[in-house]
């Protein structure tokens, strides 16, 4: 026993004491290479022209993922979008401007996409983004890889709108898809549109508008005909779901019969999902809300396809997930 | 006094196991570090967890094993040397890579920057479950190694600094929002009208900020502005800092620029004195 553990004793310091060495050794070097985004235009045209990557810049090898654990992931680092299927062994440049993803009523971090704005899966990277056309006019485009980022399609989503504030785009299989942006908010009012597309995002098709003028909050597709739309970020009161079960040639307001208990508590319908032969949502308290903590949301389920809603259950946000 | 024993035994065992988390924890992080770019949140924390992790090693050995005195100062001297061996290398790390770091009020968030003090480079690092981090932007001025960190809310965190040419600078770290489900706004924009506080007061208009203090005020245009996340913004004149402004924890963010303003905001005054963030309360419309 006590040979056992001097052996061990001794094993474990030596090695502490080697890695602490080289570890010392190696908190000299240069740390990490990272730009300051308000340095970067300042450097010597000299430097610029010479071709030389400062000990500043981003050579390749050492993108960063922006989820490191994840297999597949992004990187915006140095100002382009890389993509990579692998944990960051490879990397694929998606052909873009950082500024066309984030263009828009849109001032929030750029270290990371916009939420929805994208999908990125083994078998399909696709990033919406908007292209200045003339004066305050945007081009809506998806731009579109099945092949892990070889070859990439553009498609004009649709031509000509004011500034952008919502976005989503989303696949529910290798050819449906849709987008639902919301355009020229004033104050409280804006026009939300929706574009579906049948051959796998090479063409898109605005649906009927629903009319609702309201901020959208969040919308989807469950399947190629089922569909909604959810109104109110601004202290809503209840939820407003609207729902199309034609592919988007028609649109109605859902009841969601709200408990009395949870009137005004559960406010906000997030997009529905199918669930056990039925539809369910989570309806979530809105920005303001404080009960329990804020967090905790009511389940309901729909049973005729999204166009009324009961109510089941409470769910906690860990659940929620 | 078997039952002692017994008792000693255990925590002896106990003393080897954590010794052996540490240990794996130490391996674990050499490989995590080049493989996925992290490093420890502060460099010195390598050494201390080697040191506390031969601690344990030697406190499982005294109470596991009846030890000779020749033995005991074979086993001490090591670990002497061990721990000096290490508290140099501690020391004198730091003073190669400059560690700053700082632990938000409520123990959610690390406010992380590195400096390579020879170059005056300082990096701000981005933490991950609490103890790694990863470089996430370089401070745009070369640094001459004082910092100083308040932190302005739970998620705010501002680091003055001073640069090599003598000027004041300060850089925000933001760990949230405060949009709720709407993840994206101007603060500028958030907070238009008057604010009043202790001695200071704030004007946010169309054409920017202006500042009045001790009855001399002082306007920045928005280009004189710099927002960091969508929780602060710092207020410049001739390329220094002069002022961040920051949104308390209160403060909701609406879209339609009808709704009437709640919660509170803060200013920091940029200076490498000890000063004190002041609270401003909302006080009114802009009036131009």
């Amino acid at each position: 026993m006590g040979k056992f553990l001097l052996g061990l004793s001794s094993a474990v310091m030596i090695i502490l004491m080697t890695i602490a060495i080289f570890y010392y050794q190696s908190e000299s070097v240069p740390l990490g290479n990272v730009v300051s985004s308000t340095e970067e235009t300042e450097q010597p045209v000299d430097e610029q022209e010479s071709g030389n990557e400062g000990e500043d810049s981003l050579p390749s090898q050492t993108i960063q993922p922006v989820e490191p654990y994840e297999e597949i992931t992004y990187s915006l680092q140095d100002d382009e979008l890389h993509i990579t299927f692998n944990q960051g062994m490879d990397w694929t440049q998606v052909p873009l401007e950082i500024d066309q993803l984030f263009s828009g009523e849109y001032s929030g971090s750029r270290h990371t996409l916009i939420e929805d704005s994208y999908v990125l899966t083994e078998n399909l990277a696709a990033f919406l983004y908007a292209e200045r056309e003339n004066g305050s006019q945007e081009q809506i485009m998806l731009i579109h890889s099945t092949d892990q980022g070889e070859t990439w399609e553009e498609s004009v989503v649709t031509d000509q709108y004011s500034v952008m504030r919502f976005r989503k785009v989303d696949f529910l299989n290798d050819q449906f898809g849709y987008v639902i942006i919301s355009v020229g908010r004033t104050m409280s009012q804006e026009s939300s549109h929706v574009f579906l597309t049948h051959d796998g995002g090479r063409s898109w098709e605005e649906t009927t508008n629903s009319g609702v003028t309201r901020l959208i909050h969040d919308g989807g597709f469950v399947d190629e005909t089922t569909g909604f739309l959810s109104f109110g970020i601004i202290n809503p009161e209840a939820p407003d779901l609207h729902v199309t079960q034609d592919g988007g040639e028609t649109w109605s307001e859902a009841a969601v019969n709200i408990p009395e208990e949870y009137k005004h508590i559960f406010v906000q319908a997030e997009t529905p999902v199918k669930e056990d032969g039925h539809l369910s949502v989570l309806v979530n308290q809105g920005p303001s809300g404080d009960y329990q903590g804020g967090l905790i949301k009511g389940k309901f389920i729909s049973t005729d396809n999204g166009m009324t809603w009961e109510f089941e259950k409470e769910v906690d946000p860990d659940e929620s997930e | 006094m078997n039952r002692n024993k017994k008792w000693l035994q255990m925590y002896g065992w106990l003393a080897l196991v954590i010794s052996a988390g540490f240990f794996t924890l130490q391996i674990g992080y050499l490989f995590v570090s080049e493989r996925y770019n992290v490093e420890y949140v502060d460099d010195r924390l390598f050494y201390l967890i080697n040191i506390v992790c031969v601690l344990f090693l030697a406190l499982a050995f005294l109470l596991l094993v009846s030890l000779t005195n020749k033995l005991k100062l074979i086993g001490g001297s090591m670990l002497f040397v061990f721990i000096a061996v290490h508290l140099f290398m501690l020391v004198s790390g730091n003073q190669k890579v400059n560690n700053i770091t700082s632990i938000s009020p409520d123990w959610k968030n690390v406010l992380s920057i590195k400096e390579q003090t020879e170059e005056g480079k300082a990096f701000y690092y981005r933490e991950y479950y609490g103890i790694l981090a990863r470089p996430m932007e370089k401070l745009p001025h070369q640094t001459d190694g004082n910092f100083k960190v308040e932190w302005l809310a739970d998620d705010i965190a501002a680091v003055t600094y001073e640069t090599k040419d003598d000027k004041v600078q300060q850089f925000i770290g933001t760990y949230g929002d405060r949009g709720g489900g709407i993840s994206y706004y101007y603060v500028g924009a958030e907070i238009q009208g008057r604010w009043q506080g202790d001695g200071v007061a704030v004007e946010s208009g169309p054409e920017g900020i202006t500042v009045m203090e001790n009855g001399e005020s002082e306007h920045f245009a928005w280009e004189e502005t710099q927002q960091f996340g969508t929780l602060a913004i710092v207020l410049m004149k001739n390329d220094e800092a002069i002022w961040t402004i920051s949104l308390d924890e209160n403060f909701e963010v609406h879209p339609e620029a009808s709704h009437p303003t709640v919660g509170t905001i803060k200013i920091y005054e940029a200076t490498m004195e000890e000063n004190e963030p002041v609270t401003l309360e909302y006080s009114g419309a802009y009036e131009g």
